[in-house]
């Protein structure tokens, strides 16, 4: 009993902090969520409006244009990020001449800011000045210009992101992989299991708790993701690369609209919950019952 | 006048001079005194003008009182971002916000601004002898409420212009070969037809003689606020659609149907015309804001183009930043037909007169001290090296001065256009909605820059969607 109370004095300070800059600020917003507000508006007022704003958001285009366009976001640069991130960790495993060297320079891109990323990208992929456009046009004869081509402002975006994260992945399975017991593995090889059996069945269900609390990560990153595409493209061309985040941020900030803004903040926060709920389910879930 | 008489004079004006300078800086330093311990905080976007501020008045006023001054220089989307949070909070982080002229209207709706008018009659010690509102030109004019007090001391004001390349205009292997082609001369274009013109040649030029040299600029961004103005400040007025379109009068209608001219023949005209050059402009044209118009001409890319006067200075004097310093002409930008006489006619403008001031808001702890700070900034005594460093213009007296007169040689005129044909300019119409219009609307504008949506159909949907929005802000019944 002692030691429990002497754990809830110590844990006081921070759940204080908790409170106040966690768990209020997140009741403010479901708050306003249910309310119109726009400074900016003849009645600059919050007025309740019980659950219209959520009823509007279920047929709101370019709401439902920006999710569009971020699960998709979401869908080829965490799995690129995932698959690149393990077979570099892989790689990280061997011996070769310069790794050190060439693992500093894979995790460079990871200490960097995310508006200096954008910022980069953006000079690089400027048509006339940038670096990417100009060889892409004098080795293949390709014309890449990110403000009128919906397709190469996706893209870029996606490989953007794949540089900037990957090294985050490959760093939490190096991790993961340095910590395997040998004993299995020596075990299926004296079984005769090939290098694909060996990957199903061992290296990935022991390492499948550091890939999923990486995924949680990434995941919930890649739904936010407003500073590197704000910088990059604006949310263009058009609305192509308008994610959910750059979405919140043009209802909310230049359009005040603080109650619609904050509805939708709340809907993605619940979509997060649950998308890491059934990522949760689906791949630890059977591993318990068949520990079960 | 003999020598002795000569030395005599002299002395007397040293004298006077220096008596004069040595009671203003006993002033500063009686004024600041109660005001020791404060430190002013501003934020403002990180422009020429601005970048002034926080790196000669700013600290020339510190050692001056005594008063502290962190000028915080941002982003535009970030400056406001700031104000706008810290004034609604009510926090009170800042003492001195920048308000842009056409975000002024906002700002005054939601009593977000001290009346500096009102806050210096009710202190006159604050009052500063060098100091006064007849001093700025009427662009002050914009930041008055509907009292007449001034809201804002302005701190930078400029046109938005059409440059053009002295250099490729006067070349004669150029002027020839333009004759040839289009049987005229080759001088800066009063119409759209003759700016397209010599838009055409010049591209056509850069391709002929493998040089990266185009037509026209194009602030064509496809998902920045920048294309947005561009269209509806720069494009439209010239094509005689003014205020957005939007009639205030009219129960704010945007669409002809309504009584507005956001869809307008003459709007869509404007728009077509304008694609028109967006695609022979230099390719970064679809990424471009004001500030990589600027670069662009800067780098000696395009032979003409609309461009900010904020960045006519560097463009056209800045050996470190700038390509073609000398060879910068100015001009009016080309019209309709009828446009100009209607506009001579007290009915619309020919284009955005652009700026800003320095307010102090509502909820600034430190509002005497900030006063201050905006007196000095707003003296005439500190207006000329400040219009030479960043081509902006807020007091009258600022064209005489010499160096402003040197300066105005090297820029091809541009102050001299700013003081005589300033008057055929116009800030942003006193709409308390702009952000929220503009962000309505941009999305189509957009798709209609990407070419997804054609630029009659996309007009019209915009005009539809800013009545909409009107109709949701309260503003349209």
């Amino acid at each position: 009993m002692q030691s429990n109370k002497l754990g809830w004095i110590l844990l006081a300070p921070t759940l204080v902090i908790l409170f106040f800059f966690g768990v209020l600020p997140f009741l403010y917003v479901v708050f306003v969520s249910f309310h119109q507000w726009n400074p900016f508006a003849a009645s600059p007022e919050m007025i309740f409006n019980g659950a219209e704003n959520f009823r509007r958001i279920v047929f709101d285009d370019a709401f439902l244009n920006s999710l569009g366009v971020t699960v998709m976001f979401v869908i080829f640069a965490v799995l690129s990020e995932l698959v690149i991130g393990y077979l570099l960790a892989q790689a990280f495993m061997k011996e070769f001449p310069g790794k050190s060297i060439f693992r500093t320079i894979h995790t460079l891109p990871l200490i960097m800011a995310p508006i200096i990323v954008g910022s980069v990208w953006k000079l690089m992929t400027t048509p006339s000045i940038g670096i990417i456009p100009h060889y892409l046009d004098e080795w293949f004869g390709i014309t890449m210009n990110i403000g009128t081509s919906a397709p190469a402002a996706f893209m870029t975006i996606v490989i953007m992101d794949i540089w900037h994260w990957t090294p985050l992945v490959t760093l939490t399975l190096i991790a993961a992989l340095v910590s395997l017991p040998r004993d299995p593995f020596e075990q299926a090889q004296i079984d005769g299991a090939n290098k694909a059996q060996t990957f199903w069945h061992i290296t990935l269900p022991m390492i499948t708790p550091a890939l999923v609390a990486t995924v949680f990560i990434r995941l919930m990153d890649a739904l936010r993701t407003v500073d590197e595409v704000w910088m990059l493209t604006g949310g263009g061309p058009g609305s192509s690369t308008r994610f959910l985040g750059v979405h919140i941020f043009k209802e909310v900030f230049p359009k005040t609209n603080y109650g619609y803004g904050s509805t939708i903040s709340v809907i993605v926060l619940y979509l997060t919950i649950v998308v890491c709920w059934l990522l949760y389910v689906s791949m630890l879930a059977p591993r318990k019952n068949r520990k079960g | 006048m003999n020598f002795a008489l000569k030395v005599g004079v002299s002395a007397l004006a040293m004298a006077v001079a220096s008596s004069a300078a040595y009671a203003d800086d006993a002033f500063w330093k009686e004024a600041a005194k109660p005001y020791q311990d404060v430190t002013l905080r501003g934020v403002t976007e990180s422009t020429p003008p601005s970048n002034y501020i926080r790196e000669v008045l700013a600290p020339e006023f510190e050692e001056l009182t005594g008063i502290r001054v962190d000028i915080e220089t941002t982003s535009w989307d970030q400056m406001y971002d700031k104000a706008i949070k810290d004034m609604e909070a009510g926090t009170g982080i800042y003492d001195m916000v920048f308000i842009e002229q056409d975000i002024v209207y906002s700002y005054l709706a939601r009593d977000f601004l001290t009346d500096t008018t009102k806050l210096l009659a009710d202190n006159p010690d604050l009052k500063a002898p060098t100091y006064s509102e007849d001093n700025f030109t009427t662009f002050a004019n914009y930041f008055r409420g509907e009292n007449g007090d001034l809201y804002g001391v302005p701190m930078e004001a400029f046109i938005k212009i059409y440059l053009y390349r002295t250099d490729l205009f006067n070349d004669a292997e150029i002027k020839a070969a333009f004759k040839e082609q289009t049987g005229r001369e080759l001088v800066p274009a009063t119409t759209h037809a003759e700016y397209a013109e010599i838009a055409q040649f010049f591209t056509k030029w850069g391709e002929d003689h493998d040089m990266d040299l185009w037509g026209t600029t194009a602030q064509a961004h496809t998902g920045h606020p920048a294309s947005w103005y561009e269209f509806f400040e720069t494009i439209a007025p010239t094509f005689g659609v003014y205020n957005w379109g939007i009639d205030a009068d009219n129960n704010f209608a945007a669409s002809v149907a309504n009584g507005g001219e956001m869809n307008s023949d003459e709007a869509k005209e404007a728009m077509k015309w304008w694609l028109s050059m967006r695609d022979i402009a230099p390719p970064e044209s679809n990424a471009s804001t004001w500030t990589e118009v600027g670069t662009t001409f800067g780098a000696g890319r395009v032979a003409q183009g609309l461009v900010y006067g904020e960045n006519a200075g560097w463009i056209a004097a800045d050996e470190t930043k700038s390509l073609v310093v000398g060879n910068v002409g100015v001009a009016l930008p080309p019209l309709q037909d009828g446009v100009m006489e209607e506009v001579e006619g007290g009915t619309g403008y020919i284009g955005y007169y652009d700026g800003g001031a320095f307010g102090i808001p509502s909820t600034s702890k430190s509002q005497e001290a900030a006063m201050l700070f905006l007196q000095y900034i707003g003296q005439d005594e500190v207006q000329p090296d400040w219009a030479v460093a960043a081509p902006r213009v807020t007091n009258k007296t600022t064209y005489d001065a010499p160096k402003v007169k040197a300066m105005n040689e090297e820029l091809g005129g541009y102050y001299d256009l700013l003081r005589d044909k300033g008057y055929l300019f116009a800030g942003a119409p006193a709409y308390p909605f702009h952000a929220q219009v503009r962000e309505a609307t941009a999305p189509i504008l957009y798709q209609i820059l990407t070419g997804d949506l054609g630029p009659d159909e996309g007009l019209d949907q915009m005009a539809a969607k800013a009545e909409a929005e009107l109709t949701d802000l309260g503003y349209r019944k």
